[in-house]
């Protein structure tokens, strides 16, 4: 078996990252590393689309915060020791005589239907780290109007 | 502004899962930038493996393993939103693991157990038709290796490709072949260096009746052809014929004084300088021995286990201790580099420094 992996030019029409965080090398996607996961309460597989998560400030960004509900975490730029490609995967039907357009959302059992391919469409040289532990704090304002 | 929302993507269902993070060494980031700027779609890289084998990744020359590294942390991967890029980012997965990349020799040590009974012979017409098949796709698709090295693989384990299938030749026909394209080379007064290509396959489908495909991807395996010109790999060609010839003496040693006359012999005058017992290396056991001359036997690298540890084991059941420089053609073809041959000599061998050199014994006693 052999999966291709291509490299995808950078895409001039996508939309860019805000200034603050494209200035970590790449201004399509960036990465921030955790403690923890996020966790989603909720049956639904879709309830989380589109959710709010929390607010990065990044006013100082060699200070970045970040507010998830009512924990304030701290970090900080780090550059990656090793750059990392991020791959994307691709997934699309096979060409067949009778094949089905729209086979995206198919599920693991039609795999051998699929073709799979991945993308690199990123490689990334820094990472936003927020390593310590959330600070409480006392009023969430991850609600708030939006304050310039 | 300086307020980013983080959000979940819209399709975070569908994303999650759909993205890896890999470390890449400096020469394959190079790749990718270089490939980025030149907008080509095809794709540069490729991970090849049955789902049972453990996967490595492949560009046009390089064969590297991959190892997934478990992160405590969480890295959350963030693209722009389409409605609103200022001020929001969307989380599109999370990871908790890199894969790493380690360069690694390419798995063609396949290729021979896949073939087995399929080798080329002589008369070989009558036979195709029962013969069991394997063809050149399915094994550049099976074998982990780059495109590359896969085809150094079959050129160097003797492969045929006949019709799109792959035939391994079998030794004494190759070298009955080699030795007719020397003494052709002698009797129509053609240089080794420049030798025309059409006229040596034309006299051997004439005379010997050897397909001419089989005997174009020969004389390919040894030289470089140019122009319908054959610059002969001297030293290659006479160590094939070598080689075939020491395949006699598996169990029983020959002196070396009396092969070396064989192989001498064999290639004739022409090239009878060219021959030396170094062109075998990794081929061949080396017995001093004080009474009547030193005896070698057949021993080729190729057949023992690519397993370290089972490599290790036979090797030190075959010799109870080795010398450096005796030890190293049978590990060439498990590790790359000299270094990491150091480091598994330092984890399967114990080292031994006598006024003679250095002696490696096994680490285990695998005879007690």
């Amino acid at each position: 078996m052999i999966i291709p992996i291509s490299v995808s030019p950078p895409n001039q029409f996508s939309q860019k990252l805000p200034p603050a965080v494209a200035k970590l090398g790449h201004d399509e996607l960036f990465l921030v590393e955790l403690q923890g996961t996020l966790n989603v309460d909720g049956s639904e597989t879709t309830s989380k689309d589109g959710q709010l998560i929390g607010k990065m400030n990044t006013a100082d960004m060699n200070k970045p915060t970040l507010l998830i509900g009512h924990h304030l975490l701290e970090g900080k730029v780090v550059n990656l020791p090793k750059p990392l490609g991020v791959l994307h995967k691709d997934v699309h039907g096979v060409v067949s005589p009778d094949r089905h357009p729209s086979d995206a959302n198919a599920g693991p059992n039609s795999a051998e239907s699929e073709q799979v391919s991945w993308n690199v469409v990123a490689v990334v040289k820094k990472k936003l780290v927020f390593s310590k532990r959330p600070m409480p704090v006392a009023k969430p304002v991850s609600t708030a109007s939006p304050t310039i | 502004m300086t307020e980013i929302e983080l959000r979940f993507s819209p399709s975070a269902a569908r994303d999650t899962g759909s993205f890896r993070l890999i470390e890449l060494p400096p020469e394959l980031c190079q790749l990718i930038d270089s490939t980025a700027e030149s907008k080509s779609p095809h794709p540069i890289l490729s991970i090849k493996g049955h789902p049972t084998e453990d996967a490595v990744m492949c560009t046009a020359d390089k064969t590297y393993s991959l190892r997934s590294v478990v992160l405590s942390n969480t890295v959350l991967v963030l693209t722009p939103s389409r409605t609103d890029p200022d001020g929001t980012v969307h989380v599109r997965d999370q990871l908790h693991e890199v894969l790493e990349l380690v360069s690694s020799v390419p798995k063609v040590h396949k290729l021979p157990v896949l073939l087995r009974g399929m080798e080329y012979d002589e008369g070989d017409e009558d036979r195709r038709a029962t013969l069991p098949k394997f063809s050149y796709e399915q094994a550049r698709s099976e074998i982990q290796a780059s495109e590359f090295e896969f085809n150094l693989g079959l050129r160097d384990r003797r492969i045929l490709v006949l019709d799109g299938w792959l035939r391994p030749i079998a030794s004494a026909h190759l070298s009955t072949i080699l030795g007719l394209l020397l003494n052709y080379l002698i009797s129509l007064g053609l240089s080794h260096e420049a030798a025309p290509v059409e006229e040596l396959v034309s006299s051997l489908a004439e005379d010997y009746e050897i397909p001419r495909e089989v005997s174009n991807q020969i004389i390919s395996w040894f030289g470089v052809v140019q122009e319908g010109l054959w610059k002969m790999d001297v030293s290659a060609l006479v160590a094939e014929i070598g080689l075939a010839l020491l395949g006699n003496y598996k169990h029983d040693p020959i002196l070396e004084t009396e092969f070396m006359a064989k192989w001498k012999n064999a290639v004739g005058d022409a090239f009878e300088s060219v021959v030396s017992l170094q062109l075998l290396s990794g081929n061949y056991l080396r017995n001093p021995n004080d009474f009547s001359g030193a005896t070698i036997n057949f021993f080729p690298s190729s057949s023992l286990p690519t397993e370290p540890a089972a490599r290790f084991t036979e090797l030190f059941l075959t010799r109870q201790r080795w010398k450096s420089d005796e030890i190293g053609p049978f590990l060439s073809d498990i590790v790359v580099g000299s270094k990491e041959r150091d480091k598994l000599l330092l984890k399967y061998a114990r080292a031994m420094t006598t006024p003679e050199g250095t002696w490696y014994t096994a680490r285990v006693g695998y005879n007690n």
